[in-house]
Parts: structure tokens; C-alpha cells; sequence
């Protein structure tokens, strides 16, 4: 697997405020998409090159921090063909898992915006805080996360290019991953 | 409930739902067979070097699994001797010592304590307290086998190979597939509103599920066959300790069909090293191969091969699970995915995709597979629900009100049976039933009677 996105970068870096906004547009908008199930309208705001991935997070000592435990186990590795895969799936009549579909909120803060290795591209970091609430009277679930994005300029608009999550818990919570992050 | 009211219905196929989550049924799940079954922590691979150590449970006893300088495999019970603190609250992570937080004894990665503040002036030396006897708790029982770790908390249980019995057969379809064997990635941990037993007897037999539940999977194409209506053409098999279901491959050639689900000729060279004449034949002659199964009572393996590419070939996986209760409602899944230490790259990356598509916290499979399950365990809850009888009996009688008759040439132990059946999940639950009334469990047959005079003649326990 390629490098991860760091955690954190330099501030000198940050994007001009018409950027941000369109980079905080972008996510929005793809918030939306997720939220209301329009998983191919979500699909294509995706470059066909899109990596997608969440490690596992692990909990480590200090001391251990920086090391990759466990394999570099991820609860998402994706690839443009999975990502297909999954919105093929999610967008027929037979995922049982999403029917009744949850409902889910995507609540994006801390949004950051640099400027990326080329000139196309930015990085985007923000937190992500989802609702999910399945059926009637199951409590509802809690995933919180952080992103960090590559927006790559295609035309006029920004596609995602690939996203690295941090995941804030080690045990999820949530019954299983049949939501995007 | 009572057990031996439900031990009896259990052995006639008809499940009270309430098994699913009754408090108290799951309160002697946790005296009588946690405390006395091989339960599996971790795989050597999770631990490659001296001082690697990950840290797993028992239900509520937590383990250090931990490699010592030696390179012997330890198992110790993460409380201190002293207060009862755990000394290591990370998952993973290396270390030659583990030292509570809280009064400081310390303890070598043998188990043994090694350092103790103020030994003279607290305890007077030696004499007063015998560091020098002291170590961190050992599980009374431990073995390995295929580089998996297990233990057992009764110190009077049969070994783990006796425990395994038929079953071992089997495991190396899983977890034999050269001299080095085999490495995992993970697990993935995740929380299901579950009881425990429905993903282990879904693993064990329920090939019957494939064709609905998964039906999605298939539609997206992301095998290379409808494959979900070729379950019926799978056999079912249990042996031992264990059982689980199988496709039905195209030829009587172990090597053609070895290829077909996409193993690459290099690991088919040395998985012929590493199989048995038998264990091939029943891959090659007989043309079945394992896909799910489960070894009682909560360990599971799936072997499934999908596609990672567009248009490519297909690419198999090994995933090894384990269903950890929680409560009688509550599961941790841990999931691990398992790959030949000796495969090439390419094939180790795109099994680990294959692995994520399919199953784990994000799999497509196991997505439906889970909501199925937590409906059935919320379900199950209620007053009248949990005394309602779930029919467990698929192939237990035909018109003649006999048993369906075991594959004939079963190159494995134990028997098996062709086509849709649900012994594998009966030969689960009466072990469990059998554990929860105090008995070792046993492998006997199917307790079903033809009925006679229009009533159920129920056995005699």
C-alpha cells in the first residue's frame, strides 16, 4: 500500500478561502449524496484511479505508536472496482442489510485545505461524526472519524481521488460497513 | 429456561427461540462450556518475535499471548498478582516486561515477577514474600496446532487434538498449505447485537442460506458462475468437533480444480506437499472443496473465490473468525485474514481484497449475513417468541421418517451428506445442549425417531 496521507501538515500550505470553500462544497455535497442513498451520483464524484481506505485502528502503548500491528489490517482497502462492486449492490433490490435502508446523517467539521503535490490536486482533512439509525427501536450508532482527502480539479469541478480514514475506535460499534465513510 | 427441557427439543431439531437470548441458558454457556472448551486466541504469525504480544479474551479473562525471549509462545492472565490490575492495556505491541501501573511489579515476558518496590522494606524480602515464585497466571491448559494458539480453563479437559478429533482433517484444507504455514492480517473487532451461536451454526452447515440471503452478491457478478444455486450440489460434512459446508467442483482432477478456483500453480506445488492421498481425493476424486465451517463451540473459517478485477480470474481467500460472546445478546466479531506465508505478492494482495469484498466488517456477504442475525436475536426476546419452537430438522426424515443416508466413499472422517441439510447445525446445538446439562460432548446421530402413530417419539435422553 502507498504511504499514508500524514496526520498533519504545515499550515503555510493552507488553501486561498475560495478553495476552502469549494473543497468544503465538494464535501458537503458528497454528504448529501451519501445521506440520501444516491450511491451512483456519490460514484461519480469518484476519479477512476480512487484509493479508499480505513485501517483498523489498534490500541497500542506509546512507545508502539507509529508501528502498523496486526498486518495493516483495514476495515476498506478499495479500489474503483470494489467501490463499484459495493454501489452495484447497494443500488439493486437484494441488499437486504440497507432495506429498510438506515437513516444516517454526515456531520463534516475541522475542515482543512492544502495545497497538493500538483497543481490539480488539494488535500483535504476534516472530521466525520455519523448517525445511523436502523428500523424503529434499535439504538442508533455513532462512527467518528477523520478524513483525509486528495480533490483532484477534473474540468471544473473536484473529484475525489483518494481518501485515507482514521477510524476512533478499535472495537466498531456499528453492525457492520455497509455505509461509506 | 430449563436446559433439559431444551436439550430435549434441541435433539428432536426444534429449537425454542429463546436459546438466542436467554440471560440465564447464557449464564451456564459461560460455567459450563466456556470454562471448558479449547477456546482460540491468536495465530504465531500475530506474534513473529521475541517479545511480540497481542492481547485476547476468554469472555471476561483477558490474555497475554506473547512470544518470550526464548521464542516460546506464553499465555498469561493480564492481572497482576498483587491488586488485580491489568498490566497491559494495549492490543498489540512489544515488549520484553510488563509492569502494572499501578504499585510497579513487573513482570518478565515469561510471566515470571521479576521486580517488586520495596521488597525488604514492604514484605520483608524473600522471606516474606516469595517473589522470586511468583508469576502472572497461565490458563491451565495450552496448545498449538497450525500455528494456532489456543487454551483451555479446565485443567481436566481432553487435549486439544482429542478435542479436535475428525475434524483436524479439515483444518488444513484451512490452514496447511506449506512447510512455513500459514500468516494472518487483523483481526477486524467489531460489535454485533448477536447471540453468539447464530454465526456459528450459519458457518457450520447453512448452505441454505446462500441462494437468498447472498443473492445480491451473485448479481453483481462478482463470481465467475451463479454459483448460489450449486450449494444444493455441495456436501455437508462433521467430524470431530467440527463441520462445514462445500462446493462441488467440476472435474476429478485435484490440480484442474485447484485452478479453477484460482490457485496458482506454485501453491498448488506445495499444497500437494502438505495434503494428505485423502485430502486430495477429496478435492481431486470426489471434487468437493470447504468453504464454510465452524469447529465448536465458536471458532469459524470461510474459503470462498471471487473476482477482485474486472473480467479477471477468480482469487480465493481464508478468513478465521471468532465469535466472542458478549452477553446472551452481544457478539465481538474477530475476523482475521489467512494467506500461505509462501504465496506470491500479487496473489497475497489480491486474496486480502477478495477477503474485504466479501467478508469482515465491511464484506458483502457478511453484511446481510449480520442483519439477519441480530433480527433473530431481538426477536427472540419476547415471552411468547422465546418459547416458540424454530424447525431445525431439514434432512432429518423423508417420507420413511428416516435419517437421509451419509455419502457413500466420503474420502474424510466423519459423514457427510449431499445437498441441503441441517445436521451440521443440529450436531452443533446438541453439543452445546450437551455441555449446558454438565455431559462431554458426543457425536451421536441425529435423535429423531420415525413417528409412530402420529406422534413424535421423542428419544430418551
Amino acid at each position: 500500500m502507498n504511504e499514508h496521507i500524514p496526520e498533519n501538515l504545515d499550515d503555510a500550505a493552507s488553501v486561498d478561502a475560495a478553495t476552502h470553500y469549494e473543497i468544503s462544497s465538494f464535501l458537503s455535497n458528497e454528504a448529501a449524496l451519501l445521506d440520501a442513498g444516491h450511491y451512483t451520483g456519490w460514484m461519480s464524484l469518484l476519479t477512476e484511479d480512487i484509493q479508499y481506505r480505513m485501517p483498523i485502528s489498534v490500541t497500542v502503548a506509546r512507545g508502539d505508536a507509529g508501528a502498523e500491528p496486526l498486518g495493516g489490517m483495514a476495515h476498506f482497502d478499495e479500489d474503483y472496482y470494489s467501490l463499484g462492486k459495493r454501489v452495484a449492490r447497494l443500488e439493486g433490490d437484494h441488499a437486504w442489510t440497507e432495506d429498510p435502508p438506515s437513516r444516517t446523517r454526515r456531520f463534516i467539521t475541522n475542515q482543512r485545505g492544502f495545497f497538493g503535490s500538483t497543481e490539480d490536486e488539494y488535500l483535504a482533512y476534516s472530521y466525520l461524526l455519523v448517525f445511523r439509525s436502523r428500523l424503529d427501536v434499535r439504538p442508533p450508532e455513532w462512527v467518528s472519524a477523520q478524513r483525509r482527502d486528495v480533490l483532484r480539479r477534473v474540468g471544473t469541478s473536484l473529484r475525489l481521488a483518494r481518501r485515507d480514514i482514521t477510524i476512533d475506535e478499535s472495537v466498531l460499534r456499528t453492525q457492520n460497513l455497509a455505509i461509506f465513510l | 429456561m430449563d436446559v433439559h427441557q431444551v436439550r430435549e427439543q434441541v435433539e428432536m431439531g426444534k429449537i425454542p427461540a429463546g436459546v438466542y437470548s436467554d440471560p440465564g441458558l447464557h449464564q451456564l454457556e459461560r460455567e459450563r462450556l466456556f470454562s471448558r472448551s479449547w477456546q482460540f486466541l491468536a495465530h504465531e504469525s500475530e506474534i513473529p518475535n521475541a517479545g511480540d504480544y497481542v492481547v485476547r479474551r476468554i469472555l471476561d479473562d483477558s490474555f497475554i499471548v506473547v512470544r518470550d525471549e526464548d521464542h516460546e509462545v506464553r499465555v498469561l492472565l493480564n492481572m497482576c498478582r498483587h491488586r488485580g490490575m491489568q498490566v497491559c492495556r494495549a492490543e498489540a505491541g512489544n515488549a520484553s516486561h510488563f509492569r502494572c501501573p499501578y504499585h510497579a511489579w513487573t513482570y518478565k515476558n515469561t510471566g515470571k515477577l521479576v521486580g517488586l518496590p520495596f521488597h525488604m522494606e514492604a514484605y520483608g524480602g524473600e522471606a516474606g514474600f516469595k517473589k522470586s515464585e511468583t508469576s502472572l497466571a497461565s490458563p491451565p491448559r495450552t496448545g498449538i496446532t497450525r500455528g494456532m494458539i489456543f487454551a483451555c480453563l479446565d485443567p481436566d479437559a481432553p487435549s486439544l487434538d482429542e478435542s479436535l478429533g475428525g475434524f483436524d482433517f479439515y483444518l488444513d484444507l484451512y490452514m496447511n498449505h506449506s512447510d512455513e504455514g500459514m500468516e494472518v492480517r487483523g483481526p477486524q473487532r467489531w460489535l454485533i447485537q448477536s447471540n453468539w451461536k447464530i454465526g456459528a451454526e450459519n458457518f457450520s452447515g447453512d448452505s441454505y442460506h446462500t441462494p437468498h440471503t447472498h443473492v445480491s452478491v451473485v448479481e453483481i457478478g462478482l463470481f465467475m458462475e451463479p454459483k448460489a444455486n450449486r450449494r444444493k450440489e455441495g456436501a455437508l460434512y462433521w467430524a470431530g468437533a467440527g463441520g462445514g459446508t462445500t462446493y462441488k467442483l467440476p472435474t476429478d482432477d485435484f490440480d484442474k480444480n485447484m485452478a479453477h478456483i484460482g490457485y496458482p500453480e506454485e501453491m498448488v506445488a506445495r499444497i500437494h506437499d502438505r495434503w494428505s492421498t485423502a485430502q486430495k481425493k477429496m478435492v481431486g476424486e470426489a471434487g468437493f472443496m470447504v468453504s464454510a465451517a465452524t469447529i465448536f463451540p465458536n471458532l469459524s473459517f470461510v474459503h470462498n473465490w471471487p473476482r477482485v478485477h474486472e473480467g479477471a480470474h477468480v482469487v480465493p481467500f481464508i478468513s478465521l473468525r471468532l465469535w466472542q460472546p458478549v452477553s446472551a445478546t452481544e457478539t465481538e466479531v474477530l475476523s482475521w485474514f489467512v494467506v500461505d506465508q509462501n504465496a506470491p505478492q500479487w496473489y497475497k494482495d489480491d486474496s486480502y481484497k477478495a477477503y474485504l469484498m466479501c467478508f469482515g466488517s465491511s464484506g458483502m456477504f457478511e453484511q446481510d449475513d449480520v442483519e439477519n442475525w441480530t433480527s433473530i436475536t431481538s426477536v427472540s426476546k419476547g415471552q411468547f417468541s422465546s418459547q416458540v419452537e424454530l424447525d431445525s430438522t431439514m434432512g432429518m426424515g423423508d417420507v420413511n421418517g428416516t435419517l437421509r443416508e451419509p455419502l457413500a466413499g466420503w474420502p474424510g472422517p466423519g459423514e457427510a451428506h449431499v445437498g441441503y441439510g441441517e445436521y451440521n447445525q443440529r450436531a452443533l446445538l446438541r453439543r452445546w445442549a450437551q455441555a449446558l446439562s454438565g455431559q462431554a460432548p458426543t457425536n451421536r446421530k441425529d435423535g429423531w425417531r420415525a413417528p409412530l402413530n402420529g406422534d413424535m417419539a421423542r428419544t430418551t435422553l
